[in-house]
């Protein structure tokens, strides 16, 4: 991961907006190849916007997305995959009546290399061995925590370099998400695969990943590795609900953030 | 509607509108003239509310009541501990009405700080605004002996608190107005005992170098002051006035506060420092006090929205402010207006200065008043082309506020006007350092003789520090702080706060300190505007995570570069800036580096940021 490589996604100055509304306001930001970079930040700070720009769903107002130095700024999603890179979106979304099997070749659908495919499939079977035991059955039934793996698999089926990976923790039992956490750090390790994870549950998110983003109304506030990260007083006291007790017991009023 | 061209309404009134030697005396005295008549007004939960007379002088009444049945005897100190708002306001005068000292605290000050200055004051009770400042009271409780009683303005989150020290306000209230109606009268009877030489009010100067030091302030020279006050610029009970400068700071406390409690005029209290901005649009302050800093962002917002605007409205108010630039410049040159200019005027008001003046929420102003620290002439020489007069007073803590303040009838930027008609000024002819005597002027420093003996001399003229010269019309300029300048290796004399303050008209500089003592040439540490530079980040694609990402960008670098080329053009080569550094960390008021005010402290960031500085002079 050393700096004169050129990273595998960079952010220039990115501002996107629903409408009216501006979602993200100038952000830049970039992943180096094989790194786990976390973005966290509040509900509405714009940490979804950033990865459905990158993954092209959004067209920035401004600024610009590079995927290996070239400008993928606003190009059609279907390209943006055939790039090598994922979307694994918040809330899951997978194909409620397909079965699991045809939900994991839609991930495929832009592969032409056969044996690839069925090699993924049976890897993705071995992460996750309870989608092989459900592969017939349609992917609606699955539980939350199943439909989460699926979609991380089907993220998977397309053979990526880099993973954008949409708060996996959504709606699942504290167990549900170490799991995965831990299957997300494995496809890092293994694979080699890039993750670009946003998340709410700073905890966990900090200790999977090696670099982290603070996002807070659409800008960035705060850069560094996650280890500096979880010893900063701000981190600790909004994000980790960590805070040092006053002189009484219970404290009610919150501290000014400084970011630093 | 006034205008630049004829300001007679600002005339001053030197008739006594209350009568009263002391503050009580006056309280007691205006509360019954004015029974009916609103004078506070704040917001609870979201919707204004007003407090008439009658209603503060019974709050007030019960209140001292409740002090007097906590022990607190005439002469004992109490501290407030709390952003401004009514309560602050009231606790103030009862503390005053039960012959007691008041003392107030800035709300961002640090624990330790409060431990001080409760020590140093030697007070027996405490105001606190609400748990998080009452963290801080009760952190500090055990080194702090003779404090008997916290009263807590809010009380919300603290239901489950049982501590013998704390109580609530509005319980302290119900204490006294019970206490009160088995003892009637005794507050009253306290009052009246008070004595106008008798100690009024502690004010702690910011303290830019060392502990803050409490400068003492008798009854009677508040009560003078705030006569004085109405002399230079008259206000009345139809004047809505803004409070929101911390109180513990003499702006607000005697020309806010005390200056209304005397005139009548309706003080509106903000919500809290953050919602300034819009609270001024809400109030529409016919009379406003206020600092540099708040000018200079008031500006810096509409030139930011000047930017988003389209080409037309540009250059419509492009014409508009030119329009008033004209009518500034022969007002300020005592020129008659023609009549032609003034229809311009009219034209220009209507179609965009208006609504300028709008966005800001100084539409209703009659004058504008800053004080407390050097403003830039350009910076007045705008507001005065809005159409709105702009008049600078100046005066520190020691004087109980302005000292000097310029006249509506004769305006001249730069300067600060002449000696106001209640006091002396005069230079020291061999310093040229600005001397002040007069009943306004303070008592001493608390505790502090040695400090008191430097600051007042034999004569009862009291040392500024301030170095200025006067010109023939008798108006003085300040040219810098007496410790602040700066010798260069070169042997010459140079008074930062000039090029300073044409650093900070910038919009995209908030506040900067020159170096240079003992140096081949000039260097600055500046504090970039955050809001400004992120917009003109993101205008021109820099790429930026964090704050200090921001100062580091080349793009940045060269826009602040740009900006101290355009100051530097206003000076001789020896007072040219060479190089600068940006401050890399983004600083609240709660940090060392600033006072209470905003304002850096010079010699800490020259210590702090020493190896920063050695690398701009290192080649």
């Amino acid at each position: 991961m050393s700096g004169d490589q050129t990273p595998i996604l960079q952010l220039l100055n990115v501002e996107s907006s629903y409408g009216p509304i501006k979602a993200i306001r100038g952000v830049s930001l970039q992943v180096n190849a094989g790194e786990i970079v976390t973005v966290l930040g509040s509900n509405g700070a714009g940490k979804s916007t950033i990865l459905k720009t990158i993954s092209g769903i959004i067209e920035p107002r401004k600024g610009s997305v590079l995927h290996q130095g070239q400008d993928i700024t606003g190009q059609d999603p279907a390209a943006i995959v055939q790039r090598g890179v994922s979307h694994v979106p918040e809330g899951r979304e997978v194909f409620p009546l397909l079965s699991v099997h045809d939900n994991l070749l839609m991930g495929a659908y832009t592969r032409q290399d056969r044996d690839g495919v069925a090699r993924d499939m049976a890897q993705v079977y071995a992460y996750f061995p309870i989608l092989q035991e459900r592969s017939g059955q349609h992917a609606g039934l699955l539980s939350g925590g199943q439909q989460q793996m699926l979609a991380l698999s089907r993220a998977l089926m397309a053979e990526p370099d880099m993973i954008l990976l949409d708060e996996p923790s959504l709606g699942l039992s504290p167990k549900l998400t170490l799991e995965i956490f831990e299957i997300v750090v494995r496809i890092n390790r293994e694979r080699g695969t890039t993750i670009l994870l946003v998340e709410q549950n700073a905890h966990m998110a900090l200790n999977a990943a090696d670099r982290g983003y603070v996002l807070e109304n659409g800008r960035i506030v705060m850069e560094d590795s996650c280890e500096r990260l979880r010893e900063k007083d701000d981190i600790r006291e909004f994000y980790l609900g960590m805070k040092d007790d006053s002189v009484r017991t219970e404290r009610r009023w919150k501290k000014k953030k400084t970011w630093r | 509607m006034s205008n630049l061209w004829n300001l007679q309404d600002l005339q001053g009134n030197t008739e006594i509108i209350v009568a009263g030697d002391t503050i009580p005396a006056m309280f007691w005295q205006a509360a019954a003239q004015r029974a009916d008549q609103v004078w506070l007004r704040q917001k609870e939960l979201g919707i204004w509310r007003s407090w008439t007379w009658q209603d503060c002088a019974n709050t007030v009444q019960d209140l001292g009541h409740g002090l007097m049945s906590l022990g607190v005897q005439a002469h004992d100190r109490c501290a407030i501990l709390a952003n401004t708002s009514r309560e602050w306001v009231l606790s103030d005068l009862a503390i005053l009405c039960c012959g007691a000292v008041s003392n107030g605290i800035y709300p961002t000050d640090a624990a330790s700080q409060v431990q001080y200055l409760c020590q140093d004051s030697d007070s027996v009770v405490l105001f606190v605004e609400n748990d998080e400042q009452l963290d801080k009271a009760l952190a500090v409780r055990d080194q702090l002996p003779r404090l008997r009683h916290i009263v807590v303005f809010d009380m919300t989150g603290l239901q489950q608190l049982h501590d013998p020290m704390v109580m609530g306000w509005e319980a302290l209230v119900e204490r006294g107005r019970a206490w009160g109606q088995e003892q009637p009268g005794t507050l009253r009877a306290r009052s009246d005992a008070c004595q106008a030489q008798d100690l009024a009010i502690l004010v702690y100067t910011s303290g830019t170098t060392g502990k803050p030091k409490g400068a003492m302030h008798s009854h009677a020279g508040l009560v003078y002051a705030v006569r004085g006050f109405n002399t230079l610029a008259r206000q009345d009970a139809r004047d809505d006035r803004m409070c929101f400068l911390p109180l513990c700071h003499i702006v607000e406390r005697i020309g806010g506060e005390y200056h209304a409690l005397y005139t009548g005029a309706v003080l509106n209290f903000v919500e809290n420092p953050e919602t300034i901005p819009e609270n001024v649009r809400e109030i529409a302050p016919t009379v406003f006090v206020a600092v540099p800093r708040v000018w200079e962002k008031f500006y810096s917002s509409v030139m930011i929205a000047l930017k988003e605007s389209s080409p037309l409205q540009q250059m419509t108010y492009a014409w508009g402010i030119g329009v008033g630039q004209r009518i500034a410049e022969r007002v300020l040159a005592q020129q008659a207006v023609s009549w032609v200019l003034k229809c311009q005027f009219t034209l220009a008001r209507w179609l965009v200065l208006n609504n300028v003046r709008k966005l800001i929420g100084i539409h209703r102003a009659r004058m504008l008043i800053s004080g407390a620290a050097p403003i830039s002439p350009s910076l007045i020489k705008w507001y005065l082309s809005l159409g709105v007069p702009m008049l600078e007073a100046w005066g520190m803590t020691e004087t109980c506020g302005a000292s000097t303040a310029m006249t509506a009838a004769r305006i001249k930027p730069g300067s600060i006007g002449p000696a106001a008609g209640f006091n002396e000024v005069r230079l020291d002819p061999i310093t040229n350092e600005i001397l002040v005597r007069g009943p306004n002027v303070f008592m001493g420093y608390l505790n502090l003789p040695d400090k008191t003996a430097e600051a007042l001399d034999a004569d009862g003229w009291l040392h500024t520090g301030d170095v200025g010269e006067v010109d023939a019309d008798g108006y003085f300029r300040i040219t810098d702080r007496m410790k602040d300048i700066i010798i260069t290796a070169g042997g010459k004399n140079i008074t930062p706060s000039e090029f300073e303050n044409e650093l900070k008209f910038s919009p995209y500089i908030t506040d900067a300190v020159l170096i240079g003592d003992q140096r081949p040439y000039l260097t600055a540490i500046i504090m970039i505007d955050q809001d400004n530079v992120e917009k003109f980040a993101q205008d021109h694609d820099v790429p930026f995570s964090n704050y200090a990402s921001l100062t580091q960008s080349q793009a940045v670098l060269d826009l602040i570069q740009s900006v101290v080329d355009q100051a530097n053009a206003q000076f001789a080569r020896v007072e040219q800036v060479k190089k600068f550094w940006l401050l890399d960390t983004q600083l609240s008021a709660e940090d060392e580096e600033l006072t209470p005010t905003m304002k850096l402290k010079r010699q800490l960031v020259q210590k702090k940021y020493a190896p920063h500085i050695e690398a701009m002079y290192r080649s």
